[in-house]
């Protein structure tokens, strides 16, 4: 009883010091502070967000007083933001926090909700040269368990290859090439600096099945992944991104760097332009 | 040390009946971290031994024995420092003998009072899997005063698995904990 009293306190202390991050640091815990403080795991920021751990980490399960309470959640939330970020006002991370949080049905992350993905930057050895992937990944629910896959790529190579020269006058089978057997194609592919203004309206080469058919030819090796970054859309009407900080003080660890307040009906318009951002 | 991980695995297989698919008590969790906490820490004592050049080549070469056993096959440990974009990836064999030729005179490892145990999410091949994330320092110190520390995070997989023993004749099962693939990153502070 006593223990939880303390928690219970120590919790509160914490969403205090948490919804003031611009004050002093109150020696919380110790020598430890900014590593308690710290989003350690994109599984604690779910926690967090939720308000399904206590401050010193241990986890809340219904039942339990602090579960989903809301005054810890918003000091918690107000912990979750990249603070040094100049982009996200004040103003648009307290709509954020009023929306989640006070709603009348509150919003709650789920791991296994689908509508959040994965951004990994990794580095690709083709034969001397190194060249950065961005691959996307989702998680995927399996008859047992679930696991990450591969859902898209981007290699500014392969974007290289397959651009489309619209000013181009003279890229084109000519509308009666298949009364010649196409046989004007043999020209085209021995010039094959730019195939892809021979493509359809529309076209967009798939670079994820590209990549995979490299790596297996053993033309591209894999190095590292360099930078993981998540993009979150399952709030109703809101977007935001995580991502990871590695830096002095409390505000560090798996944070908010983007929020954008975006109409559900408009999601997939943004998925779009995130997995072709780097076109 | 493994009387306490047997006794630590057998209380876990109590409890057996209540582990349904991702659906596990928080007793139980409860237990597996803690069991999982204790390879931990067995790991880095290996690795205060196994760094140390006053331990004799036959007891670290032991001691790396006992320390690859704490992890699934083919485990790899990745390292990567704030001064080097390069990430190195090693077996955890390979990165147990790479200590071991360290040779530093001392090392001192020492513990932050904290770390931090994910939930446990199901995969595919029926396993559980979790990762707990642990700080520590890492000091190296050759007697003629030199010094080599760093702060590091390291995000340690675990496998929960289910497995079986006889006990007198009869067939019991227990969870048992095996670590995984390692990530150490170097850390401001």
């Amino acid at each position: 009883m006593l223990v939880k009293h303390i928690i219970s306190s120590l919790c509160l202390l914490a969403a205090l010091f948490f919804a003031l991050p611009a004050q002093p640091p109150i020696d919380l815990i110790g020598e430890e502070g900014d590593l308690y403080a710290e989003t350690k795991q994109v599984n604690q920021f779910f926690r967090r967000f939720n308000c399904e751990e206590t401050i010193l980490g241990e986890r809340l399960y219904p039942g339990d007083s602090l579960y989903h309470n809301v005054d810890l959640r918003k000091g918690y939330m107000n912990s979750l933001f990249d603070s040094q970020n100049p982009y996200m006002s004040t103003d648009l991370k307290q709509a954020f926090v009023d929306d989640i949080i006070f709603n009348s049905r509150p919003f709650y992350l789920d791991f296994h909700g689908g509508e959040w993905f994965a951004e990994v930057r990794a580095s690709f050895r083709n034969k001397n040269k190194e060249e950065t992937v961005i691959l996307f990944l989702k998680l995927q629910e399996q008859e047992v368990g679930s696991k990450w896959v591969f859902d898209g790529a981007y290699l500014s190579r392969f974007q290289e290859v397959f651009v489309v020269d619209t000013a181009s006058r003279d890229s084109f089978l000519h509308p009666l090439s298949h009364e010649i057997g196409f046989q004007n194609m043999n020209r085209m592919f021995r010039n094959n600096t730019s195939l892809g203004a021979f493509t359809a309206d529309g076209f967009e080469a798939d670079h994820l099945t590209l990549l995979l058919y490299e790596v297996q030819n053993g033309n591209l090796k894999f190095k590292q992944v360099d930078e993981v970054r998540f993009h979150f859309l399952q709030a109703n009407n809101w977007y935001f991104e995580l991502s990871r900080f590695d830096r002095p003080g409390f505000n560090r660890g798996w944070l908010i760097s983007k929020l954008t307040q975006i109409p559900d009906d408009k999601k997939d318009i943004l998925k779009r332009y995130i997995y072709n951002n780097y076109q | 040390m493994k009387k306490a991980l047997i006794v630590g695995a057998l209380l876990i297989c109590f409890c057996l009946s209540a582990m349904a698919q991702n659906n596990i008590t928080p007793d139980r969790k409860a237990a597996i971290d803690s069991l999982a906490l204790e390879k931990v820490r067995d790991l880095s004592q290996y690795i205060s031994i196994i760094g140390n050049k006053k331990t004799p080549w036959s007891e670290a070469s032991r001691v790396i024995e006992r320390a690859t056993e704490l992890f699934a096959d083919g485990s790899e440990i990745s390292v990567s420092s704030l001064y080097r974009t390069e990430i190195l990836h090693f077996p955890v064999k390979k990165y147990f003998l790479r200590l071991a030729a360290l040779n530093y005179d001392r090392v001192n490892i020492t513990w932050f009072k904290i770390q931090y145990i994910s939930d446990l999410e199901l995969q595919p091949d029926g396993r559980y899997v979790g990762v707990i994330t642990i700080y520590q320092r890492f000091e190296g110190i050759m007697d003629d005063g030199m010094k080599y520390m760093d702060v590091t995070k390291k995000d340690i997989t675990i496998y929960v698995e289910k497995k079986s023993t006889q006990i007198e004749g009869e067939v019991v099962d227990f969870w048992d904990v095996m670590l995984g693939d390692i990530q150490v990153k170097e850390t401001t502070r």
